[in-house]
């Protein structure tokens, strides 16, 4: 080997080593580490991957919201929207980020089991001291205990859900129904008038995280075991009842609900090829651009049946925190305080509310409305019909851990395929639950 | 001629790049998927040491065991179904028939296209109320096999290895690619001796093609223990589970914070993949050809 192909070759060395360790360099840009103090002049950049982009209906207003602060914080501030339009994406990308420690600076997410796991990670902004200041007096109390782990406050509460039955009142009529169904006798009644008029009564799913049936069974375990039901575990007698009441609904659904997923089942209601669906306020904005026949004219919500004999109450509902706020621990006070910022400005009543009025959607953050605001029809419906519930209970994904969440779609559709018994659907589930 | 000390330094110094990469991007990340198959880790907060307890856990798992099973089966339809379609279909075409280059293009050509929107595509043809597998079937009088393909306990796992073993360009490429290479003074001498055009092709194209073909059932096989893109999309593992593969399994785990459970399933998937390429390098003892 001539000398020249040595030095060559050490040099191709070096070079290759270098670039390895570019890879690793971190990202002083947006990275949670980045130290900026020496350069305060510097246009502080909030890296904010989210997910209200795209179908989502808070899509529109919340980048008006937020080409409104970038505008107004020129030269000094700007949040940078990575857009995620897929939800299972997103969740896949902010665990992977999360358990890395590459943290974004402001990011979403929406699964109550998994929030005390964040919370230990010590890679989320304490975001007490700001909060104590005399912010957290604009949100619900009980929402800011969901996020305070070991005295800190760790999150910011933010949009909520309720999930009543949606009715579609012109399919209803077809099959000569005239009255919303009380009690399950009645609901299935009526299934059975929509199902000789050729009418799929509801929309069931078991693909993805089986999310509409997911919340049929959430409603029905609380009918059934009352709202402490999950303080007792797979073991009250509830949660096997309902298997056996969800056996019974997929006879009332139509034919490709086993593997359908979110898409498919939501598109079957919004096109009217079912009667029945199940899903939270943020879906009235889909319902209102997509619904055929203008279809949001004749779709009314109401609380989910009772169950006669169970320990749940008439108008009880299952709601829960559909999004909490997260924020990056940073070592930089300047970038802290950029973050700190936005957060204030995306949870200021004024501008929830304008979210709420665009969208539909509910959140935990207190505004006021007045005659003046046009609130719409069915977001109304919710609000007082959560106002006057007797429980609001989160559901059964946001009770039991990621694991058990996971395996609900496999069961179920074991279940109604007639692939494992309702008490082999409840073992599936308290295995996932031990491992 | 002896090598001296600088020769070896020399040596090391060429090979330095590639060791160094071989050691970031396989050693390193094998060494530690073996090492953190050995904990209870959710990934957040700190590991502890639990031994062997995550293989005893999968391996008390019944999913786990249909996600072995079903990527066995897979592989075999790849090595046994897949590869010799293939070979039939490039046998074929090296006649050069009327023709054969738009065919071969149409058989290539889905290997062009992103496995997700493939999959897509075939989620819509399988579907139980607007598919047009139903709707085909419809037409030609054979309402009673309509189904849910994809949602159905029996149909769900085949439908999946069904459309798949269709796509068999690649294969097709490589060993026709082998074929092409084949002296045609071969094939002039068996004409002369009266061999016919099957004999021709068990005779001297097939064996002088061995090369080729245990390659593509190496990737076949491989392919069919790696998969998840069309298992994902299409089915998500369901329905019950039926139809969940390796790493299905294993980025399930990662959802749900089990990341030792995670990884001993990666280690499971090695161990299979290695001894799947060993047995294949072992059945195609590749003979050297004088040609």
């Amino acid at each position: 080997m001539s000398k020249t192909q040595r030095i060559l070759a050490l040099l191709l060395a070096v070079v290759m080593l270098t670039g390895l360790a570019a890879c690793s360099k971190p990202n002083t840009e947006t990275g949670t580490a980045a130290n900026t103090s020496e350069e305060p002049q510097k246009e502080i950049t909030i890296n904010f991957p989210s997910i209200w982009v795209g179908k989502d209906s808070k899509a529109g207003i919340m980048s008006e919201l937020i080409s409104a602060f970038n505008q107004e914080n020129t030269g000094k501030i700007k949040v940078v929207v990575e857009e995620i339009g897929d939800y299972q994406a997103y969740r896949d990308k902010m665990r992977t980020n999360i358990t890395t420690g590459n943290v974004p600076d402001v990011f979403t997410f929406d699964n109550a089991s998994e929030t005390q796991l964040f919370f230990r990670s010590d890679k989320l902004m304490d975001l007490s001291s700001y909060l104590n200041e005399g912010w957290k007096n604009d949100f619900i109390a009980s929402a800011i205990k969901d996020v305070t782990f070991d005295n800190k406050i760790m999150a910011i509460p933010y949009e909520f859900g309720v999930t009543p039955v949606w009715y579609n009142t012109r399919l209803l009529e077809k099959a000569n129904v005239t009255e919303i169904p009380k009690t399950y006798t009645e609901f299935f009644d009526m299934c059975e008038k929509l199902k000789a008029a050729g009418i799929a009564p509801t929309s069931q799913m078991t693909g993805e995280n089986a999310w509409t049936s997911m919340l049929w069974y959430s409603q029905l375990v609380v009918a059934i075991g009352g709202p402490d039901v999950y303080k007792n575990g797979f073991d009250d007698p509830a949660f096997l009842e309902a298997a056996k009441i969800m056996q019974k609904m997929y006879q009332y659904t139509t034919k490709d609900a086993v593997g359908a997923t979110a898409g498919v089942s939501a598109g079957h209601w919004i096109n009217e090829r079912t009667a029945i669906f199940m899903n939270g306020p943020w879906f009235v904005g889909r319902l209102k651009n997509e619904g055929v026949n203008n279809m949001y004219d004749v779709v009314e919500v109401a609380p989910a049946p009772v169950y006669e004999g169970g320990k749940g109450q008439e108008g009880g509902y299952i709601g829960f925190i559909q999004a909490y706020i997260g924020a990056a621990k940073q070592t930089d006070k300047a970038k802290e305080a950029a973050v700190v910022k936005f957060l204030k400005y995306i949870t200021s009543p004024e501008n929830v509310k304008k979210v709420s009025l665009a969208s539909g959607a509910m959140f935990v953050v207190k505004f006021d409305l007045g005659s003046a605001d046009n609130v719409e029809k069915l977001q109304a419906q919710m609000i007082e019909q959560s106002n006057k519930a007797p429980y609001i209970v989160p559901h059964f994904q946001g009770n039991v851990k990621p694991a058990v969440a996971s395996e609900f779609p496999q069961a179920l559709s074991g279940l109604i395929l007639g692939d494992k018994t309702p008490e082999k659907f409840i073992e599936q589930l308290k295995r996932a639950d031990s491992m | 001629m002896r090598k001296t000390y600088k020769d070896y330094i020399g040596m090391l110094v060429f090979l330095l790049p590639a060791i160094v990469l071989f050691a970031a991007f396989f050693l390193y990340p094998v060494g530690y998927v073996v090492v953190t198959s050995l904990l209870k880790w959710d990934g957040i907060t700190k590991a502890t040491f639990v031994g062997l307890n995550n293989y005893k856990l999968i391996f008390t798992d019944e999913v786990f065991l249909t996600s072995i099973k079903n990527n066995i089966i897979w592989a075999l339809a790849g090595g046994l179904i897949q590869v010799p379609l293939a070979l039939m279909i490039a046998l074929i075409l090296a006649r050069k028939p009327r023709g054969w280059k738009i065919f071969r293009t149409v058989y290539f050509f889905p290997n062009i296209i992103s496995g997700v929107a493939l999959a897509m595509m075939w989620s819509a043809i399988f579907n139980d109320e607007y598919g047009v597998l139903n709707g085909l079937l419809r037409i030609i009088g054979l309402e009673s096999l309509q189904r849910n393909w994809l949602g159905d306990l029996h149909s769900a796992f085949p439908s999946l290895i069904i459309y798949w073993l269709f796509y068999i360009g690649y294969f097709m490429i490589i060993i026709l690619a082998e074929i092409s290479s084949i002296p045609e003074t071969y094939y002039e001498a068996a004409s002369i001796d009266g061999a016919s055009k099957l004999k021709q092709d068990l005779f001297i194209t097939i064996p002088l093609c061995k090369g080729s073909i245990s390659t593509c059932m190496t990737l076949a096989m491989v392919y069919g223990l790696r998969q998840f893109e069309q298992v994902y999309m299409l089915t998500n593992g369901g329905p019950a589970n039926k139809t969940s593969v390796m790493v299905l399994y294993l980025y399930k785990q990662i959802q749900n914070y089990r990341y030792g459970m995670a990884n001993a399933s990666g280690v499971v998937l090695i161990i299979i993949g290695a001894l799947v390429i060993i047995t294949i390098k072992k059945l195609f003892r590749v003979e050297k050809y004088q040609m």
